[in-house]
C-alpha cells in the first residue's frame, strides 16, 4: 500500500483506535518506515500490533486535546480515526481539521447517515457498510459495470 | 405556540431541568437511550419522553426535533454532545443548541463548530466547590465576561476589621466598587460615609485580581 500523503518528507500519522483496522494500518505504515503513533483507551489493545511494529503507542482518550497534543498532533501530516464509536471519530476528526488544520483527515463511520456532518469540513470518510455493499454488488454482477462506473 | 425544547441524554440533570422548564411553560421532550431511565423520566408530568440514541439522525427526526427552538445535549460523552448539536443545528434547523462538555480545553473548539452555548461541567462544579469550601463568607454571584469581572457577596462577621469603619476610610483598591449594602431586610446604596456594621452583606463589583485584596481588607481573611 502506498499512502497518498507519502510524498512529504516528515510523514507522521496519528491513528486513533487500535482495533483490527487501526492496528493493521499502523503495522503497514510502520513497515514502510513511516512515522506513526497509535492511540487507544487501553494498553491491551496494542497486542494487535505486530511484534515488528516500530511506531509509537499512547494510552489515552483521543477526544482530549492534551492527549492529542502529547501525540504530537501539531506536526502530524495525517490523522486517521478508526475507533468503534462514530461520534468519537467525528469529534477527533473535527478537532484535527478545525483546531490543528491537519491536511489529511480520514474517519471511519459505521452509520453513513452521519456523513453529512463532514461534508463542509473536507474530512474523508469511509463507511464499511457502503464499501461492503459495493463489493457484494460487484460479486453478484461480475459482468456489469458498477453504478459508479456507469455514472462516470 | 409554546417554545419546544429537547433535552438529549443525561438523567439527573435532565430531570431537574425538565421540571423547571415545564414549570416555566415550555414544551419539553427528553431523549434517552436507556430504557429504565426513560421510564423514570416518564413519571414527570407533561414531559414527553423518547427512547433512542440521540446522536442518530433518525431518532431525532422521529422525536420531532425539526425546527425546534432549543436542543440541550447532556450526555457524559463530549463526542456525543457535539454530534447531537451539529445534527440538530445543521440537519434539523434547531434555533439554539447547548452542549455540556467535560474537557475544558474543548470549549473554544465547540463554539467554533457553531454550538451556541457550551457549559463545562467540570470547571463550573470545581470552581463552585472551591468557593463553598474555602470562602465561607464570600459567594460569587455572577462572573462576567472572561472571568475578569465578578459580582460577589461578602458577609461581614462580628470582629472583622471593617466593622464600625466608614467606607471612605477603608483601604479598598480603586478597582473595587461596593455596589450595595444589605442590612437586615433593607438594602442601602452606600456612600463614602456609610458605616459597615457586623452582619452586613456587601455586594462587591471587582476584577478578579483585586477581589482577594478587598476581601482581606473587609474581613481580615
Amino acid at each position: 500500500m502506498r499512502p497518498f500523503w507519502r510524498s512529504k518528507a516528515d510523514d507522521y500519522t496519528i491513528i486513533a483506535g487500535c482495533g483490527r483496522l487501526g492496528a493493521n494500518l499502523a503495522n503497514r505504515l510502520s513497515e514502510e518506515g513511516l512515522g506513526v503513533i497509535i492511540i487507544d483507551l487501553t494498553a491491551d489493545a496494542f497486542r494487535k500490533l505486530s511484534p515488528s511494529y516500530s511506531g509509537l503507542t499512547l494510552v489515552g482518550d483521543a477526544t482530549y486535546i492534551n492527549v492529542l497534543c502529547e501525540a504530537g498532533i501539531e506536526r502530524a501530516s495525517a490523522v486517521v480515526t478508526v475507533t468503534n464509536y462514530d461520534n468519537t471519530n467525528i469529534l477527533v476528526a473535527q478537532i484535527a481539521k478545525k483546531m490543528f488544520g491537519i491536511e489529511h483527515v480520514i474517519a471511519r463511520l459505521y452509520d453513513p447517515e452521519r456523513e453529512f456532518v463532514y461534508r463542509d469540513f473536507k474530512i474523508d470518510t469511509i463507511s464499511p457498510a457502503v464499501l461492503s455493499m459495493k463489493e457484494i454488488d460487484k460479486l453478484m454482477h461480475p459482468n456489469e459495470p458498477s453504478k459508479e462506473e456507469v455514472r462516470q | 405556540m409554546k417554545s419546544r425544547i429537547f433535552i438529549i441524554g443525561g438523567f439527573n440533570k435532565t430531570k431537574f431541568l425538565a421540571h423547571s422548564l415545564i414549570k416555566k411553560g415550555y414544551s419539553v421532550t427528553a431523549i434517552n437511550d436507556d430504557n429504565d431511565k426513560c421510564i423514570a423520566l416518564a413519571e414527570i408530568d407533561r414531559l414527553e419522553v423518547f427512547h433512542g440514541d440521540g446522536s442518530k439522525p433518525f431518532v431525532l427526526e422521529d422525536a420531532g426535533i425539526q425546527g425546534a427552538d432549543m436542543a440541550i445535549a447532556l450526555s457524559d460523552k463530549d463526542a456525543d454532545n457535539l454530534v447531537i448539536c451539529e445534527l440538530s443545528k445543521k440537519r434539523f434547523k434547531v434555533k439554539r443548541t447547548v452542549a455540556m462538555i467535560s474537557d475544558p480545553k474543548k470549549i473554544d473548539f465547540f463554539y467554533s463548530m457553531g454550538i451556541d452555548s457550551v457549559v463545562c461541567s467540570v470547571t463550573t462544579i470545581a470552581s463552585y466547590i472551591e468557593q463553598q469550601a474555602f470562602m465561607d463568607e464570600i459567594t460569587t454571584l455572577i462572573p462576567i465576561g472572561e472571568n475578569n469581572i465578578k459580582v460577589s457577596q461578602v458577609h461581614i462577621l462580628d470582629g472583622a476589621p471593617a466593622v464600625g469603619k466608614k467606607l471612605k476610610d477603608l483601604n479598598l483598591p480603586k478597582e473595587v466598587i461596593v455596589g450595595c449594602v444589605q442590612r437586615g431586610d433593607r438594602s442601602l446604596i452606600p456612600r463614602g460615609d456609610t458605616r459597615v456594621l457586623a452582619g452586613d452583606v456587601l455586594v462587591l463589583i471587582s476584577s478578579d485580581d483585586h477581589e482577594t485584596v478587598a476581601v482581606l481588607e473587609l474581613t481580615g481573611r
